[in-house]
Formats: structure tokens, sequence, C-alpha cells
């Protein structure tokens, strides 16, 4: 592909929303001249099959390899136009679209040669960043070689099994393997399932004597290094022998969540008051306990009422068992009144049959239990009715910990301490995320009953298979926007690592340990905000860099008259919302400029500052509602660097509310109208930046030192909330304190980044009289700063005539 | 090249075109509610009729799915189109009496009242399923999609509960043509737990 880009810009008429409300000719003709645009024209309908051809005739005839469309919602448009394209080519990112219709011409009240303009100046900024785009070329994802199948679970056996029926050999890593074994102990983690054992021993058979098996018995895992297609897992090192290593393709992890007994003030003792998976126990080594067997169901005073109809189901399994195998035992199941009986019209019949009692108790009034007896309100009467007992059973608590925690851990699914898996991965949609159920099934993913870990099992040996199968296919490919290190600049921090909420960042085995510097590209969502926060622009969001927004951004900001403003919505909140707004017809100030991004996490803050040095008024951000960002935090991380430049606009003396983070729900354009009408009055009433030297100076200065101020853009990143953190905001320390220790080494490095333009500007040693008047700075801080710059080596001091003269170091 | 007529006026048009897209190309407008770029055509919605004739019979077929022929004579304003137009705009009026969209719409083909009668005057789907179309071949979920039969009829997610499948991109927002799926939505991806929208101090 050439480096060059011959930009393609493709105006649609559509109909009449867009054609008699802007002045597509004068656009043109504006266009046309910008350089790097090779062809520019105005179709009736570009996203219709005529239109298409046509496209597809001018990219081969004029050589095209970036097109712009400009019509309407990139959102649902794109997708057409990368299928269509895709055999010239062609691929994601090397399209974009500018939406005229819902931006432009369907809410502003301007004359059509205004909107003509305004359209302009959103087309030239979408040139820009085409210009600078380094396309990636398409990569064939290569994934063979052996699955690896770990962990304690029964789901295990399920995703061998379905392994070794697609002829995929794989490695099974679990301590037991003997179908016995594995079934004596399965009621630890999935108690009253007895009824389906003999089904399990066929399934865990066919796995483990299945010829492409390589059972790996009484191993422990410890670490995990590589990316999908080419993993290596290492186990720990038995006294005998070294750490063993194994290559694996994928992995697939069968992990079990922990049944525990609930607090002291249940009374258990796991005797006569007990757990279910104790009475399962219990079955085995005494047998059915005699006399009166009560279940209390206290799932909803565990707080755990989630899995309520779990345990029930449990519950009535095993007092199934004991009715049907001793026919004196007397059996009660003790339920909350908020709980819906989970039987079927069959179960309630033999629940008849066999006498099983089942009461509702008031939710209100808390069951206590005492000696021999168990007090609950009745739900009829409201009088509180005691039951004698012989033995309690209650649901156990449900928790992820142990082994599958450490597990989890090491291949990197873990994300908050104590909860469950599931819901951990970013909410976007499904061309853009990693495989979730490939490489986790069984309980601790979420609670759930056997048959739906074994289900789950099955499913991530099928999808595994389905994977390797279009690989080797050739029809598998890497995808497109993701991040990528460069591992010249990369230094290992591992910032990256403790930001990505999708885990796709991994180690690369290393002397002295594993650094966190390659990314996995089929696990990556391509949020981005850690490719913002590196310290040292070693991430690159791959297609959709930084450099590319910094040039969409400058394009336009460049372009800003009095009163403008830069709005980036993302595509989750702000965009959809402002294009649902023009859909509706919404008309708002003309003097907003909506740019879309996938994320406002993607923002690096020197973008932002970038914005100001090029003259925008105002910059507003558009995020999703917090905690329904779709990158889970992108807009918490957008919320912290809009602080820093906030800051650093008013240490510069410009106003701090040129900047502003804002939400939006795509459902409510109405309140996004409000949201950018707001901003905008306020951004009109400050005016311009006045573009005298001195302002750009500070300007070239906030740029310089959010781009390249490793010490600075550490602080910042190490300020953003990890995906464990309930909040953003440092809570280690004192937040005031905090802020004003933050604060000061901006003040700090600002100077210095000032002091190092101006010596770097006038390229001659300055007195610090010369220097101080220059920056119009206090002489006494910046005496300080200088001399602190001495001292780090950064500049020189010399002495001429008694006097202290200051200069670069050559 | 297929060449045919739409109007008596001579057009062209490649293989696999609909007449919608040979008419939208040539500048003719055709009202359509269902039909999305974005999507495969489905041919719901039933607005967009056209007439083909042949010698001394004629039919009516739908452009948005009709491919073009070699020879054939459309013709997308005549009365016998028109006609079947009001009605269905009638019907529309009528099954979706709430949809600010349809009237609008209606308005401007000069229908402006229903003879049918109305069932659910706080209706404004009509269940052209575009959004559920939409969420499959855009999104590449499904999240939502009709359910049930006959009158009953609707969009929904499955169970008509918030369902984790939709991942809010509000695509089927966006290409709703009655402005039904605003209040679908809500019920589809659940209600987002803060309703704020606020600039930061």
């Amino acid at each position: 592909m050439d480096a060059q880009a011959n930009i393609g810009v493709f105006l649609c008429r559509c109909g009449d929303h867009i054609a008699p409300l802007i002045d597509l000719d004068a656009l043109q003709k504006d266009i046309h001249k910008q350089a790097n645009v090779v062809h520019s024209e105005i179709c009736p309908f570009p996203c219709l099959k005529p239109g298409l051809e046509h496209i597809n005739q001018m990219v081969v005839r004029k050589g095209l390899n970036r097109i712009i469309i400009a019509g309407c919602e990139g959102r649902l448009m794109l997708k057409k136009f990368e299928k269509e394209l895709h055999l010239l080519d062609l691929h994601k990112g090397q399209i974009d679209m500018v939406n005229l219709r819902g931006h432009v011409a369907a809410v502003s009240a301007l004359s059509p040669p205004e909107n003509a303009v305004k359209a302009a100046k959103l087309l030239k900024a979408s040139i820009a960043e085409m210009r600078v785009l380094a396309p990636s070329p398409q990569i064939l994802a290569k994934i063979d070689g052996p699955v690896m199948v770990i962990g304690d679970g029964i789901a295990a056996f399920a995703a061998a099994r379905e392994l070794s029926r697609h002829n995929i050999e794989f490695f099974l890593a679990t301590n037991t393997i003997e179908p016995e074994k594995v079934l004596r102990k399965i009621h630890h983690t999935y108690p009253g399932e007895r009824q389906y054992y003999n089904r399990l021993e066929g399934i865990i058979r066919e796995a483990v004597e299945s010829p492409l098996a390589t059972v790996l018995p009484f191993v422990k895992l410890a670490g995990l290094s590589g990316v999908t297609g080419d993993y290596t897992l290492t186990f720990e090192a038995d006294w005998r022998e070294l750490p063993r290593k194994y290559r694996a393709a994928a992995v697939i992890a069968c992990l079990d969540a922990e049944m525990t007994p609930p607090g002291p003030e249940f009374g258990h003792d796991g005797q006569q008051v007990m757990i279910q998976p104790e009475l399962e126990e219990r079955f085995y080594q005494n047998g059915i306990p005699p006399g009166r067997t009560v279940f209390w169901l206290n799932d909803y005073e565990i707080e755990q009422p989630d899995f309520a109809q779990l345990s029930a189901v449990a519950a009535w399994n095993m007092a199934r068992y004991i009715r049907e195998h001793a026919s004196k035992s007397q059996v009660v199941i003790l339920y909350n009144q908020k709980l819906t009986i989970p039987l079927s019209a069959a179960d309630r019949a033999l629940n008849r049959k066999l006498g099983i009692l089942w009461i509702p108790y008031d939710n209100a009034v808390r069951p206590t239990i005492q000696a021999g007896f168990i007090t609950f309100c009745n739900l009829a009467d409201h009088v509180e009715h005691e039951l004698d007992w012989d033995y309690v059973v209650m649901s156990p608590v449900r928790v992820l910990g142990g082994e599958s925690l450490r597990v989890a851990k090491i291949l990197g699914l873990i994300h908050s301490e104590g909860r469950f898996i599931t819901g951990h991965h970013a909410k976007v949609r499904p061309e853009m995320i990693g495989r979730e159920e490939t490489y986790l099934a069984g309980s601790a993913r979420y609670p759930c009953d056997l048959h739906e870990a074994l289900n789950q099992g099955q499913t991530a040996g099928l999808k595994t298979y389905q994977m390797i199968k279009k690989a080797a296919e050739g029809k598998l490919y890497v995808p497109r926007v993701i991040c990528v290190v460069d591992p010249d600049k990369c230094v290992g921090c591992g910032q990256c690592q403790e930001l990505c909420d999708c885990g796709g960042i991994g180690v690369e085995d290393g002397p002295g340990g594993g650094l966190p510097r390659v990314v996995d590209p089929m696990i990556c969502t391509g949020g981005g905000t850690c490719a913002a926060a590196c310290p040292y622009h070693a991430l690159v969001l791959q297609n959709n860099s930084n450099d590319q927004r910094e040039a969409r951004v400058a394009a336009l900001s460049r372009q800003m008259a009095q009163g403008e403003v830069v709005a980036i919505g993302c595509v989750w909140g702000g965009l959809p919302a402002a294009d649902n707004a023009g859909k509706l017809g919404l008309t708002y100030d003309a003097r907003v400029h909506i740019l879309g991004v996938p994320c406002v996490g993607q923002i690096d803050p020197c973008v932002m500052a970038r914005a100001f040095l090029e003259g925008a008024p105002g910059l507003i951000l558009v995020g999703c509602i917090p905690g329904e960002c779709h990158h889970s935090f992108g807009v918490d991380h957008a919320w912290s660097r809009v602080n820093v430049m906030k800051k650093l606009l008013t240490l510069a003396g410009f106003n701090r509310q040129r900047i502003a983070l804002a939400h939006a729900d795509l459902n409510k354009p109405a309140e996004f109208v409000k949201t950018v009408e707001s901003f905008t009055q306020i951004i009109a009433g400050l005016g311009l930046i006045e573009r005298n030297p001195a302002n750009l100076e500070k300007l070239a200065s906030i740029y310089e030192l959010i781009k390249y101020n490793t010490r600075v853009r550490h602080l910042l990143s190490a300020s953003l909330r990890r995906p464990w953190e309930a909040s953003y905001r440092g809570e280690q320390r004192h937040a005031l304190d905090y802020d004003r220790d933050f604060s000061a080494v901006i003040e700090e490095e600002f100077l210095q980044q000032r002091l190092l333009r101006l010596l770097e500007g006038e390229r001659r040693p300055l007195r610090l009289q010369e220097l101080a008047v220059s920056l119009k700075e206090d002489e006494v801080q910046v005496a300080d700063c200088l001399w602190n710059l001495v001292t780090d080596g950064s500049i020189n001091l010399s002495h001429q005539k008694r006097e202290a003269f200051y200069s670069l170091i050559n | 090249m297929i060449e045919f007529n739409i109007n008596d006026r001579k057009v062209r048009a490649g293989q696999g075109w609909t007449i919608l897209e040979t008419a939208r190309h040539y500048g003719l407008d055709i009202p359509a509610l269902c039909y999305h770029e974005s999507v495969a055509p489905s041919g719901a919605c039933r607005l967009c009729m056209v007439e083909l004739r042949e010698g001394s019979w004629s039919r009516l077929v739908a452009s948005c799915i009709y491919p073009v022929q070699q020879g054939i004579n459309v013709y997308t304003e005549t009365e016998r189109v028109q006609n079947i137009r009001r009605w269905i705009f009638e019907m529309l009026l009528a099954a979706c009496p709430a949809s600010q969209e349809i009237k609008e719409l209606a308005a401007r083909y000069g229908v402006v009242s229903t003879r049918f009668p109305i069932h659910d005057p706080d209706q404004t789907c009509m269940v052209c399923g575009l959004c559920s179309r939409v969420c499959e071949e855009v999104v590449g979920l499904s999240a939502i999609s009709t359910v049930d039969r006959g009158v009953h009829k609707k969009v929904s997610s499955p169970f008509l509960r918030p369902t984790d499948i939709c991942v809010a991109c509000g695509c089927c927002v966006s290409v709703c043509p009655t402005g039904a799926m605003q209040a679908i939505f809500d019920s589809v991806r659940g209600e987002p737990v803060m309703q704020l929208t606020q600039l930061t101090a």
C-alpha cells in the first residue's frame, strides 16, 4: 500500500435531507482544494448499490486508499461500507464518515452556504486525520496447537470432551481424573445433583481416555505468558523436578466457586446445623439423617438473593432424595416469601406425593435458630411460630476463593476481589470483544447449577474449536483497532496493565521476570485508555492512534472562530445523542462542532492541550453516564485528564471553564442539547484566547508539558482509577493534600517547561532577570526552578563578568 | 446494464439493483419507512409500492425488494399507487396514532385522517422490525426481536425484561422510523443508574 494518502471524499445528497440544506457545490469546491484529496464528488446516495458501485470504480480508477463519506451516522453505515470496500484492500480505519445530516443539516437554522462552511470544517478535520493514518496490514491470526484445559471444575471434562470430539489435541490439567473420585467430590461445589452422576461418568471417561488428551495430574499453575495462539503455561516445580512449561494455542479455564458456611449468627456447627454440601457429605458418611430435617433457604439473609433459586433447587433435590430413600424421615423447606418456588408442574405433583412441606415466612422478621427450634413469622397470621428440628440445612455462601481465585489471577481474569468473574468485560459490540466464554466456564464465572456448568464447558470447547478452525481456514483476522506496544519506547512500568480492563495486556518473559509489554490482539477491545495513559507514548491504538486524533482535533481547532466549541462525543453516549438530536430535528447552537471517538477515555490530555494551542476557544468531552461507560472506566479517566487540564489552564492564567466533561444518554437527545448549549454560552462569554506571543508561549508549554513530561504523565497515570477501585480519587491519602501535592508538581514542572522553551527559542545564554521578565514570573520562583534544572543537569550554568548565565545543554 | 423505464423515463441500472435504489439514484422520491440503507430490505411497511405495467395489465410491487429487469415499466405516481399509498397511510395512522413521524410523512402525501378504528391511541410502533434487523446485521447481536404474533406482535427483548445482551449502542433508536424505539429502548437496556447530565464544576 502507498504511504501517500489518496483521499476520496463522497458527499451525499441524501434525497432532501442534505442537498437543500447545505450548499454542496460550494462545499465540494472547498474540499477539492485540500491536500491529498485526489477525488471528490457529490453522489445522490453513496450508500445504495449504484453509489457503492461508483465508489468502487473510483477507488480503482484513482487509486484511492482513504475514503471519507459525508452523509449520515457512521455508527450505522460504516459496517456496510467496510464490507463493500473490503475487497479493494480498504479496511476498518481507512473509511471515515462525517455525519452532515445529523450534525449540520438537521440541527442548525443556518443558511445553506453557512452550513457548507460548518460542514467544511468538520470534513477538513476528517481529511487531516486520514492524512496521518498509517494503516496496518491485515494480519491473519495464527492459532494452532494443543489447547490447555485447566482447573478443577467439572466443566473441564465437558470442554475436553468437546475438543476430543472435534479432533483437537489438548492438555487436561486437573487434580483428579478417576471418575469415581471426581464424583465423590462434586457435591462440594454442586450439591443436590446426584441424579445426574451416572451421566457424568461417561463425560469424564470420554475426556480422559481420548487419544488426543495429555493428562497433567497434580500440577499447580504458576504463570502464563504470551498471547492467544501462543501461550506458555508454567506449572509449579515439584520437589523432584524443574518447573514444567507447556505451549498452548488457547486456554480454557474451568473454575468453580467455593461454598462456605454463613456467619456465627446462623449457628452453623457442621453437625446438626449445616450447609447443603455438608448434608451431601453426611449422606456418604452416615447415610440419611433420621428425624426431621429443616431446609432453611436463607439466601436473602446472607445477602445473596440472586442465588436463592439455585439453593432452592438443590434443597428440593436433597429433600426428594431423603424422602425417596427414608420414608420415616421428615422434611420441611422454609423459604423467604420473596422466593418463587422453582418447581415445574410435574415436580409439584411429585412433591405432594412425597409430602415435602414448603413453608414461606415473612421477609420482615428474620428467623432465628434456637436449640431444637427454629422460629419464623407465619405469612398468613403474622404470628411467630416455632418449628422443631433434628437437623437444619442452610444455603451456602458462594464466594470465589482459594485455588480458583489464584488460577484466575494468574490467567488475568480477576478484576475485583471476591466478586465473580462475569460481567467484567467491556460492554461493546461483539466484533470488538475478546472471547470471554471460550476461556472461562464453571461456577466461578457466576454461580450456576451443574447443567449450566457443563453447558459452559461444552460451549467453551466448541468456540475454541471454531476459532481454531477459522484460523486454519485462513479466515480469522487480527482485529484492526487494537493496542500495540512499541518495544523501543516501552520501559515496562506496568501502568497500562493496571489500567486495562479487558485484560489484553500480558507479560513477556524476560530476564528478571515478566514485563507487561505485549498486547493480546484477540482480547483487546480497543478502549484505548491504556494508550492515553502511557507516560512514554509506547502504547499505540493501531488505526485509531493518538496522532490521528490530535491531527483531527488540531485541524478543527485551527478553524474555530469566536464562541465556537469543539465537542468530542463518545460513540456510546455523546455521539449517538447528537445523532438522535439530528434525527429528531432538534436545533441547537450551530457553533457546536461534534467529533466522534470510540471512548472519551482514549483522549490523551495532549490532544486537549493541542486544541487550545491551535485556537479552540472551548472544548467539551461528552461521554457516557458514569457507571454506564462501555469501556468500564473511560469516562472516569477522562475526568482525571480534564481535571489536570483545568489545573494547567488556571496556572497559565486562562479560565478553567474552557474545558469540561459532560455526560449524555443517547436516548435523551434533548438533554444533550441542553448540555452543549449551556457550554457554548459559557465559551461565547469568555471569548477567544488572544493569539499573542505570551499566550501562545503558555499554550505551547502546556502542550509540551502534558505530551512529553514523563513525571507529570506518570503521576496522572497513577492517579487514574484502577478497575478494582471503587472511585477514581486517590483514596489512600487525604483528598485535599493529594490534590495540593499534585498541583504543586504540575506548577513546578510547568515553570520548568516554560524556561526550557524560552532557552530553546533564544538559543543564547540568558540571565535570571531576563528570564523572569520574559515569562512575567516571580524572580525568586524562577531562580528556584533554574537551580533545580541545573542540579538535574538539564541546563548549563556559566559565569561571565560575575553574572550567572543559563543556557541549554547542546 | 439493464435498461428500463421509470415514469416513462429511460433509466439504466446494474445487476441486482432494486427499483427503489435505482429511483433514488435518479432523484425520484418514493416514500418508505421500514427501509434503511444499512440493512437488507425486508418489504414490511409496503409504503414503497410502485406499479409495474405491461401492456394492458398492471401490478403493484414493493420497490425496495423488487430487483430491476430489462424493459419493465415502473410508475411511481399513478392513481393506483397513490390510492394504495393513501390506504397504507390510513392504516398506519390507525395502527400508530401517536407517532409524530408517521403523521408528518402522511401529511406530506396529503393524508391527515384515518377511517379505521384506533385501538391504542398511544401506540407509536408499527412493528416493521427494522430495529431488530439493525441489531442483528449492524451490531451483530439479537438483543431485540419481534415477539408474539398477529395483533399482539410487538418489539421487545426476550421475556419483556432488560437483557444483558443489549450493549446499549442505540442503533435501534437511531433507525426507528416512527420514534417508538425511544420508549422501548429503556426497557431493553434497563434504565441507566444515574439520571444526570451536568457539567463538572
